[in-house]
Order: C-alpha cells, then sequence, then structure tokens
C-alpha cells in the first residue's frame, strides 16, 4: 500500500481531540481532592472534618474517675438508667476544673420527667405538681440518687 | 497595533500554560504531603470507619418526653436555637376516641411538637376523657440504606460513610436545599448561619472518639439504644433490643429502608 499522507484536516481533529482529553484529565487531576473515593464517591476527608468537633457533653466514663461511690448507690435504686449529665447538665467544664460546679438543680428538673402527662406511659411515677404537697421543695422528702427511700 | 501570531509565540504561549498547570499540580502535592505530616487534626487517631457499622434503636415505650435528648443536642452540635432546627425532637401523639356511634376503632390522630419537645409537653390538648391513647415518638435522622438525601444532592456533598452514617461535607455543600425536600422524615435543615445544609451525624464525632451520642448520654430511661453492629460487646443493648422487640421502621412504603428501628411503634406514626 502506497504511503499517504493524512489529509490535514483529520490531522487538526486528531490533534483537537488529543488536546481536549489532556486539558480533561489534567483538570481532573487538579481539581478532585486528593481523599476521594477513598471510602466512596465522595471526599474522605470529610469523615475526619466531621469528627474533629470537640464533644461537649463528657460521658458517664469520665465522672466515675472521682465520683465511683455516688454511682454506686445510683446503680442500686430506680434512677439506674439516667446518667449524671441528664441531671446535672454538661459536665466538661467540672472536669477540666473541679472547682467549676455544675449547674444546680431546681425541683422544676424533677417534674420535668415526672409531672403527670397522658401521654407519659404508665410504668413512670408522676405527680400533678400542684396537688402533691404544693408550695414544698421536692429534696424535703425525695433524694434523688435514691427516689425510692422517702 | 499588529499582532505576532506566529508558530514560535504560539508554542512559548502552550509550553509555559503547560509548565503552569505541572507547577500548579506538584505544588498541590507537595502541600498535601507536608500537611499530612505537620498539622495535626481534632480528629481521633486510629478510628477506621470501615470496621463499625453503628445504628439507633428506640423504644416507643420507653419515651416520657421530658426533651433532655433535644437540648443535648443542641447543646452538644451547637444547633441554631429557634424552633425550626433540630436534628433530634420528639413528636407527641394524641389518638382520639372514635365518635360515639361510629363504627371506627379508632378516632383523630393530633400530633404536636412544641420547640421540638424541649421544655415539655403541655399537659394535653384534648379533655382527658377524649384520648384513647397517647404517647411519644422521639425522631432524628433514619440512617436510610438508599437515602433519597444522597441521591438528591448535587454536587456530592452528602454521602454514605462506610460506619453507617449518613453526613453532610459543609465545605461542598452549595446549600441549595434539595436534600431537605428529599428527606421524607423531615430530618435536615438549613443552618442560617452557614448557609449549608444540617442534619444528624449520630454524633459522629463522639461515636469515634468511644462516647455515645449525646441523645444517648442524657436519656434517663434507655428508650435510646445505641450500638456497633460490626464490635457487639458483652451484653450488648443493641443486640439484645433487637432480640427481645418486634421493630418497625418509619415509612417502609417509600424503599428507603431506614436503619434506624422502632419498638412499640402505633399504626398511626408516620
Amino acid at each position: 500500500m502506497p504511503y499517504r499522507k493524512m489529509p490535514p484536516q483529520v490531522l487538526r481533529l486528531v490533534l483537537l481531540t488529543v488536546g481536549v482529553v489532556v486539558c480533561y484529565l489534567l483538570a481532573k487531576g487538579i481539581l478532585t481532592p486528593q481523599s476521594f473515593d477513598e471510602y466512596g464517591h465522595y471526599r474522605g476527608s470529610a469523615l475526619q472534618e466531621v469528627a474533629s468537633q470537640t464533644p461537649v457533653y463528657a460521658g458517664q466514663q469520665a465522672c466515675a474517675e472521682c465520683h465511683a461511690k455516688a454511682l454506686e448507690v445510683v446503680a442500686k435504686f430506680e434512677h439506674k438508667t439516667v446518667s449524671c449529665e441528664s441531671c446535672h447538665g454538661v459536665n466538661q467544664p467540672h472536669i477540666e476544673n473541679p472547682d467549676v460546679k455544675t449547674t444546680r438543680l431546681t425541683d422544676s428538673h424533677c417534674v420535668r420527667c415526672h409531672e403527670r402527662n397522658p401521654a407519659r406511659p404508665g410504668w413512670l411515677k408522676q405527680v400533678a405538681s400542684k396537688e402533691h404537697y404544693h408550695g414544698q421543695r421536692c429534696a424535703e422528702c425525695h433524694t434523688p440518687h435514691q427516689p425510692n427511700e422517702i | 497595533m499588529r499582532t505576532h501570531f506566529t508558530r514560535r509565540n504560539a508554542l512559548h504561549g502552550l509550553m509555559g500554560a503547560l509548565g503552569g498547570v505541572f507547577t500548579l499540580s506538584a505544588a498541590r502535592a507537595a502541600k498535601a504531603a507536608v500537611q499530612k505530616v505537620f498539622v495535626s487534626t481534632q480528629a481521633p487517631k486510629g478510628y477506621d470507619p470501615t470496621q463499625h457499622k453503628w445504628l439507633m434503636a428506640l423504644d416507643i415505650e420507653q419515651c416520657i418526653g421530658c426533651g433532655l435528648c433535644v437540648e443535648a443536642c443542641k447543646t452538644e452540635n451547637h444547633v441554631p436555637k429557634g424552633s425550626s432546627y433540630f436534628r433530634t425532637w420528639i413528636e407527641r401523639y394524641i389518638i382520639k376516641r372514635p365518635r360515639p356511634g361510629s363504627s371506627e376503632a379508632r378516632g383523630e390522630t393530633l400530633v404536636d411538637s412544641p420547640n421540638g419537645g424541649m421544655d415539655g409537653f403541655p399537659p394535653a390538648l384534648v379533655p382527658r376523657e377524649e384520648i384513647l391513647k397517647s404517647f411519644f415518638v422521639p425522631k432524628l435522622c433514619n440512617l436510610c440504606a438508599h437515602s433519597p438525601c444522597v441521591q438528591a444532592c448535587p454536587v456530592g456533598a452528602t454521602f454514605d460513610t462506610p460506619d453507617g452514617v449518613v453526613l453532610v461535607d459543609p465545605n461542598y455543600c452549595i446549600g441549595c436545599g434539595f436534600c431537605i425536600q428529599a428527606c421524607p422524615y423531615g430530618c435536615r435543615f438549613m443552618n442560617p448561619e452557614t448557609k449549608t445544609a444540617e442534619k444528624c451525624t449520630l454524633c459522629y464525632h463522639r461515636i469515634t472518639r468511644g462516647l455515645k451520642p449525646a441523645c444517648v448520654e442524657v436519656c434517663p430511661t434507655e428508650a435510646r439504644i445505641f450500638g456497633d453492629l460490626k464490635n457487639p460487646v458483652a451484653d450488648d443493648p443493641i443486640q439484645k433490643f433487637i432480640e427481645k422487640n418486634k421493630l418497625q421502621s418509619l415509612k417502609p412504603h417509600l424503599g428507603t429502608e431506614p436503619r434506624v428501628m422502632y419498638a412499640g411503634m402505633d399504626k398511626e406514626v408516620r
């Protein structure tokens, strides 16, 4: 077969195609984040970024380091499923500096769970706070860590 | 003015552009390498997302509607104040007695969630005698296996992680709000400060550190059960919960296959 020179319009088309493909690959290489496709069709480092947020609630474990005795007492009574931070609030500042006291509890916190409400399940002890020794503080009769004892 | 469009000039320009592109990409690679070595992030080290599968289940019988979880979620995740921004919230269902003489088994269903249940619930919307039954339903992201929000996102800013959480990449979110419309459970909102979509992350920053999500931590009645399906511990609460209860998911007819499970759910719950 005799040698035939490639027609110039075809050559231009081939060069253009190669140019477009090279540009596409370069743009893809530059614009795709390094961790893309690490776990799936998204930026893998986004997981670490979300995880780098600082926790606010310290967790029961941190409380047990100093207050193991109090936790033992609570574990024997009906409030055993209630964690420290449910009532005492965010404990992180207190853990970093024990002089910073946790939130002081008021009666409004007790009735948050124990106020009578038809939507509350039957197993939960409920009171109508306006009728049940109105005017007295809850802690005058009840001990929050040992709620069975009056 | 005359322009000098010669082959030499064109080639020079092309070489310059190519050189610039290569230098740019080389600089980027070098920056990433340096960052990996010198810049330490707050992210917990040694956490491998492929080795976990987190799950939350909810026990409606146990929920007392105290709203501690809603408050804790707002505090933990710095969720904006205001009654339209919640990553988790509590709904109260009131199912009324059927009208006397009607042949129906149950009457009208009322649902309310004043401020997401954060400040508790007023005694009742209807007189006690009219209530057939009433209960609380805690709501959060349902962690769908086929998430409509992930499919709707036009920029791939939201995704299913290998450890079973649906997350939003705030750096990639363009704030178009398609995912908010797509979620059939209403679990997403637009953060008014960052103008990006936000949702429950299962407290991803806590679970990667071995802590429980904030709502699970403060729930006083163990109505929220949380665990790792890939690493069951002794007496695993979530395994026990799955074995013991008949479980349902929300809106199963949509085919989203929510992974969050509810025990003790009535047919009115949507």
